[in-house]
């Protein structure tokens, strides 16, 4: 009886690599020449110098499996051509290497010298393992919170809204001014902004930092109570249906709402989750605006809502490039355009933009805690760039990347401050009243 | 014609027939269905996926490795003019013209600098310890198919009456081209395809200037 349980979970996982109409997976299966000059690319066989870390040998993992099943040479001669089963021992080295050693940062697809999209390929094994129910815990957890409640930290919407008015209450004595507000679950309003749950949380000086700024651009915006979460935990374990639902919470709460644009929050992979994934997911374009908030910081400025004054912020800062905003997301060039508005010296990693590091918290590592070691070890890269900047504060739009960050800050003894872009942005606001 | 000429044309034609059909079939695929707002352009990141992208100055892969990168460049160079070579072969087996000598010895030192570059990839995969655990039979087949295809055409054009041995390897080599990873021969320009789609319609590639 669980032997054929186990089979059924393995027939539905392996039609996944059924090639279909899928012309994207069919080359990325059949593309890797397993050369290994991907290695020195990722951050993981950096760290480890193992060479199951190289991003090949992820992609073989799923590739191997592939050929096994699905190529008449892997059928007849599997050791000739690497094919491999789908078994036990098979299950446990995607597990490990494809949820615990994979941030899906990109970096090597860039440098792969045919141009496999191996986090693609990782994906796609992600997927193979959500469907046998081998998503770690913990990661599991984070979307079933996000699944019932809303939000990934499961925060009551009570405690969530006194968060909110407490903040709200700070803004007015700032500003000195009663009308300034951080509105809730208001109708017909141009914004819908939404946030990492990690603000209200432990970070809540972010949320009243991009409100100062909506008061500054004299903005008609609103957040959700209940659905206010930018991040999307199902791009990581490999459930588009939970992926889906995740992105139909914002879909459905902008159109209840009758909001004019969804603006992502400070979240790299909720970024690309609702912006680029999303439509996908839900199987429809959207008929609103669904931009970051990097992007509409950056038109404020252009168009001249907000002022600011660097000279006011000046300290050495550096940037963190988050790899869902940048390198998979275009967004390089906007997120130095208003840092460059909002402070007085930048001084960029090595490297940087496209080819940045990962801090080493992505692909849902941060909240997979059986690989802490991991993170904070690959996080030694991370650490080493920004020490060399000389620093002293590390910009970044990711409340991921904030988190990672402030955890080899620690364990680094870096002595930075990191900051989202918001709170630059509030810093060096000049607001006339 | 002798039997081994006609083996030879005969695997060339499957092989030349195989990847036609998985060519067709891929182009009929067309590009992934994407309903998100493309903010940049699908045309442009196609473009320099072929181009900027594959700079050596952009690539780790490349810049990291430059010896393996020269070595890989070289015996590709190698490779495709050695399958030119067999296309000029066959024609002569029709037609009697023969190739003028300063080619000839143009080729030959091309393909020994080639083989030369292929056998040391070859090396590299045997002794490297990473390179070996990622390695599958198919991996060293193909790499020592392709370089002696090409130390069996500088034989050819040296060596008269070792014309046995070059059809004899090149139909090995054509059975073996769409069975092996050297398939990639194909499967290359649609990756390339996707990664400009992917990063282009973001507005990634072509990625801006950092200096
Ligand atoms: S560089 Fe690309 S082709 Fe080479 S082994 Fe890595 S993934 Fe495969
Ligand atoms: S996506 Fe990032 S973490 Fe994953 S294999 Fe590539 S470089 Fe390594």
């Amino acid at each position: 009886m669980k032997s054929n349980q186990i089979n059924s979970k393995r027939e539905l996982a392996l039609e996944l690599l059924k090639p279909g109409d899928d012309s994207k997976l069919l080359t990325s299966l059949n593309s890797c020449v397993r050369c290994g000059l991907c290695a020195d690319s990722c951050m993981f066989y950096k760290a480890f110098k193992e060479a199951k870390f190289i991003p090949s040998a992820k992609v073989d993992l799923v590739s191997s499996i592939y050929r096994r099943y699905y190529t008449a040479t892997g059928k007849i001669a599997p050791r000739l051509f690497g094919a491999k089963e789908l078994d036990d021992k098979m299950e446990e080295s995607m597990v490990d290497l494809l949820f615990g050693a994979c941030t899906m940062c990109g970096r090597c697809v860039k440098h792969c010298s045919i141009g496999v999209d191996i986090p693609y390929v990782v994906r796609r094994g992600r997927e193979m393992l959500a469907v046998m129910n081998m998503v770690p815990q913990s990661l599991q957890s984070t979307v079933d919170a996000a699944i019932n409640t809303g939000n990934n930290m499961a925060i009551p919407e009570d405690e969530f809204v006194d968060t909110i008015k407490w903040m709200e209450e700070e803004l007015i004595d700032e500003m000195g001014d009663e009308n300034a507000r951080i509105p809730l679950n208001e109708f017909d309003k141009e914004i819908f902004y939404t946030l990492n749950p990690r603000e209200p949380k432990f970070f809540p000086l972010s949320i009243s930092a991009i409100a100062k700024v909506f008061y500054a651009a004299g903005e008609s915006w609103t957040l959700s109570s209940k659905f206010y979460d930018v991040t999307n935990y199902g791009f990581f374990n490999g459930n588009k249906v939970e992926a889906a639902q995740i992105a139909g919470y914002l879909y459905d709460e902008i159109k209840h709402l009758r909001g004019k644009r969804l603006i992502l929050g400070e979240c790299g992979h909720g970024s690309r989750a609702h912006r680029w994934e999303g439509p996908n997911y839900l199987k429809k374009t959207y008929d609103f605006d669904n931009i970051t908030v990097v992007e509409l910081i950056g038109e404020y400025i252009r168009s001249g809502r907000i002022k600011l004054d660097k000279s006011l912020v000046k300290e050495k800062h550096t940037i963190h490039d988050p790899c869902n905003l940048v390198r998979n997301g275009g967004l390089m060039k906007e997120i130095r355009f208003v840092v460059n508005s909002s402070v007085s010296e930048v001084i960029e990693m090595s490297p940087y933009g496209e080819d940045n590091f990962c801090c080493g918290g992505g692909g849902g590592a941060l909240a997979m805690s059986e690989y802490n070691d991991r993170r904070l070890k690959i996080g030694e890269i991370k650490a080493n760039q920004i020490k060399a900047t000389g620093a002293k504060v590390v910009i970044t739009p990711c409340h991921n990347c904030v988190d990672q960050l402030l955890q080899i800050n620690h364990t680094y003894k870096l002595g930075v401050t990191i900051k989202t872009i918001a709170e630059v942005v509030a810093d060096s606001l000049v607001i006339s009243k | 014609m002798e039997w081994f000429n006609y083996l030879a044309i005969f695997t060339a034609a499957i092989c030349f027939t195989t990847f036609l059909y998985r060519l067709i079939y891929l182009l009929s695929l067309g590009l992934p269905k994407d309903l998100s707002k493309e903010t940049g352009s699908v045309k442009r990141g196609i473009i320099y996926s072929f181009t900027g992208a594959m700079s050596p100055m952009e690539k780790e892969s490349a810049f990291l490795h430059l010896p393996t990168y020269a070595a890989g460049m070289l015996y590709h160079v190698g490779i495709f003019s050695s399958l030119l070579f067999f296309v000029w072969v066959i024609v002569t087996l029709f037609v009697p013209i023969t190739l003028p000598s300063l080619v000839s010895i143009g080729l030959v030192i091309l393909l020994s600098l080639s083989s030369l570059a292929g056998f040391s990839i070859l090396i590299k995969r045997v002794i490297s310890k990473e390179l070996r655990y990622l390695s599958c039979a198919d991996d060293y087949i193909s790499n020592f198919l392709t370089t002696i295809s090409q130390v069996a055409a500088i034989l050819y054009i040296l060596v008269p009456g070792s014309q046995v041995i070059y059809f004899i390897i090149m139909a090995l080599l054509f059975t073996w081209m769409p069975l092996g990873k050297t398939r990639h021969l194909l499967y290359f320009f649609f990756a390339r395809i996707h990664l400009g789609f992917f990063y282009g319609r973001r507005g990634a590639w072509p990625t801006v200037n950092k200096s």
